[in-house]
């Protein structure tokens, strides 16, 4: 995360950093750029990414199916789709200039209104699988709806909306973080919580329920906080893709453990730890030209994810 | 069905309906069963015994009907509260990862441990009773995902027993299962019943293994439980080949087995056996579908009951008595019917030397005749003139020499 706040097109050594931290100098041009962008963009991909890797795990453990990630039910398509209303279609009409707090509005609204739809499901069907499916669908037709809007949309409106996609933990505000801090670290008090009946999930709901899980009460709370982590961290920085997947992955085989007391919070260190170096990566590779964070998750996710399916190291 | 019995009632049901979906599976179900009790479900596949047993673990809410665990409605049973009291093992294949053995043994004191799961002393303590109870301590350190079928489902049940429950339920606890880990589940589970005072309810393939196992079984087909009891009373011959619709197969009560039948059109052989020199021999020829006639038996032997599992026809002759001039008149006539004659080596004595008298009629007609006798020899068994029996050490050699014999005619 320090190296994270040095590097930058303006590079700041560590000394002057660490004045600049404890001083809390924010009058130089430095200082500006660490308190005003570098710190909360650190920041903000710890957080991020911590939160998402823990929606997967959750998701995982929940369906017990190592390649679904927090956005498999409709969380991020149904954020893209009230964004794409906002950002594309002629709504902000009578608004001089896209106010960028607003699509965050529509993109919170977006993923809990595909929360509220999730769990609204979860509590009348009793298979997993059928809730995935009925997850995937609702995907897809947030995709299709959003797709109609694209095919609408004037032409510059669109690179904006495409670069919203792909993600980005830049231009945090410090109110954001601390929104982002608080409920989050909230919901990851409740997840460690939840770490016994995760473990008993481990051997399917049959099992679980014949262990003393209540699972409806469990199914529910498992739901909302995925949902709930994945849908804030969309919310202000976009779909950002495969950490949620990818992590948990590499937390089993890093602590070769399925044992989610452990599991729950090497996630979250792995999860912010990771998410951290891509932004790195991200905002270094081709500097100052600043790639998108999906693309640099992806592109270590993806083979890695793949690779773990082929040897099969890895098991929920 | 509704047998009332001094000691505990543990589990009972009445006028229960159970399915999933809209399909009622078993219907009218009024089962009692006692603590310690090992009950065995027998029943074709898709009979509805993994339905029974999911009700009463309450995976599946009944359709209608109530079920009373230890007194108590199931529908009333907190969730942990019950896991303390039930336990079950599916068939239901489930990887769950990167565990220990011990680790997911543990994962069975869920309803015991606090928020968290920690283990303490006395957690730990009824992991290792488990582990002792299905002789498995020496798998406790090792990964899941290297165990053997055999090894895992010794595991699973250490699992449930982790959950200290005074009922298990299983389904299907020996699919897959090699025939040492079988036997060696099965005698595991009869312990826990035995000694440990747990009721066993299980749903099993193997009648034979049910049989000299359970202490009442249930036969479940059609819809409900067709008979209910001790499996001396209820595993008549006709029952179990009526619940599996058996063709070609039946299953002996005394002999405690499940015999297959043969086609017969490989010819006709006469078999003049008795006090169990025959059974290899029915079995083998059997096998490679040879009609079996065998006589002249006494109603209580072995050959006799193995004979008739096998579908042969059989002379018999009242136990403990000398043959009739009738039984042998009919062997007589069969004989003359048959393409070869076999003496399978009987002892010979006063009651069944007329058996003897059969085999110098076969050779009198030119039959084929076969022997394993090894005393052929000895006095008392007059060789005839021109002795044409065929000495055989061995079974396996007697069917070779028959095969080529009755193929040459």
């Amino acid at each position: 995360m320090a190296i994270n706040v040095m590097i930058g097109s303006v590079s700041i050594p560590l000394v002057d950093l660490l004045g600049i931290i404890s001083q809390r100098v924010t009058e130089s041009t430095s200082g500006f750029i660490v308190w005003k962008i570098r710190l909360p963009r650190a920041i903000a991909a710890v957080l991020g990414g911590s939160f998402l890797a823990i929606s997967g795990l959750l998701l995982q453990v929940f369906f017990r199916n190592p390649i679904v990630g927090p956005f498999i039910l409709g969380i991020s398509s149904g954020a893209t789709l009230m964004v794409a209303v906002v950002m594309l279609s002629t709504l902000s009409l009578g608004m001089p200039a896209l106010n960028p707090f607003f699509s965050t509005l529509a993109a919170l609204m977006g993923a809990y209104g595909a929360m509220i739809l999730i769990l609204t499901i979860a509590t009348r069907v009793r298979s997993g699988v059928t809730l995935l499916i009925t997850g995937l669908m609702l995907g897809y037709l947030c995709h299709a709806l959003t797709s109609v809007l694209v095919a609408f949309a004037e032409r510059e409106k669109i690179k904006g909306f495409v670069l919203w996609q792909l993600g980005s933990f830049a231009g945090f505000k410090w109110l954001e973080i601390g929104i982002l801090f608080l409920a989050g670290g909230v919901i990851l008090i409740a997840v460690y919580g939840l770490s016994k009946p995760l473990n008993a999930f481990l051997l399917g709901e049959e099992y679980a329920s014949t262990m003393g899980v209540n699972i409806r009460l469990f199914r529910f709370l498992i739901l909302l906080c995925a949902c709930a982590l994945a849908g804030m961290v969309t919310a202000v920085a976009g779909p950002v893709a495969f950490v949620g997947l990818a992590v948990p992955h590499m937390a089993r085989l890093c602590f070769a453990t399925s044992d989610n007391r452990v599991l729950v919070p090497g996630t979250i260190l792995l999860g912010g730890t990771i998410t951290s170096l891509c932004d790195l990566v991200a905002r270094w590779l081709f500097s100052p030209v600043e790639l998108p964070i999906s693309a640099i998750t992806a592109f270590f996710g993806a083979p890695m994810v793949i690779s773990l399916l082929m040897k099969r190291r890895t098991f929920l | 069905m509704n047998r009332r019995s001094s000691s505990e009632v543990m589990i009972e049901s009445r006028d229960l309906a159970v399915g999933y979906g809209e399909k009622t599976v078993l219907a009218a179900l009024n089962i009692q069963i006692q603590a310690g009790q090992f009950i065995s479900l027998l029943g074709p596949n898709g009979a509805g015994k993994t339905t029974l047993l999911k009700t009463l673990a309450r995976l599946l809410s009944p359709r209608q009907g109530t079920i009373f665990l230890d007194g108590k409605a199931l529908q009333f049973f907190r969730q942990e509260e019950l896991a303390r009291v039930l336990a079950v093992v599916l068939t239901e294949q489930v990887s769950p990862g990167l565990f220990s053995a011990f680790e997911f043994v543990s994962l069975g004191r869920y309803p015991h441990t606090g928020f968290l799961g920690t283990l303490q002393k006395r957690d730990r303590q009824a992991i290792q009773t488990s582990f002792s109870l299905v002789h498995a301590e020496d798998l406790a350190p090792r990964q899941l995902n290297t165990l053997s079928d055999g090894e895992r489902q010794k595991v699973f049940v250490a699992r449930a027993l982790a959950q200290d429950p005074r009922v298990i339920l299983l389904d299907e606890p020996t699919l897959h299962l090699d025939l040492k880990h079988r036997m060696e589940v099965m005698s595991i589970l009869q312990r826990l019943c035995r000694e440990k005072g747990i009721t066993v309810v299980a749903s099993l393939h193997d009648v034979d293994i049910a049989a000299k196992i359970s202490d009442q079984v249930a036969l479940v087909k059609n819809g409900a439980i067709i008979a209910w009891g001790p499996p001396e009373e209820v595993l008549q011959e006709e029952t179990v080949s009526a619940l599996y619709d058996f063709q070609g197969a039946s299953f002996n009560q005394r002999l405690g087995s499940i015999e297959f039948r043969s086609n017969g059109n490989k010819g006709s052989v006469f078999v003049v056996a008795g006090m169990a020199s025959g059974v290899i021999l029915y079995r083998l020829l059997s096998k490679r579908g040879f009609s079996i006639v065998t006589g002249i038996l006494p109603a209580n032997d072995l050959d006799y009951y193995v004979a008739r599992s096998l579908g042969a026809e059989c002379i018999v002759e009242a136990p403990m008595t000398e043959i009739s001039p009738q039984a042998f008149e009919q062997a007589s006539k069969l004989l003359a019917a048959a393409d070869g004659v076999i003496d399978a080596g009987f002892p010979v004595g006063n009651l069944n030397r007329k058996n003897l008298r059969l085999l110098d009629l076969a050779q009198e007609q030119g039959k084929p005749l076969f022997t394993l006798r090894t005393d052929i020899d000895a006095p008392g068994f007059r060789p005839s003139a021109d002795d044409q029996r065929i000495r055989c050490q061995t079974e396996m050699h007697l069917l070779e020499k028959l095969g080529s014999s009755l193929k040459e005619r």
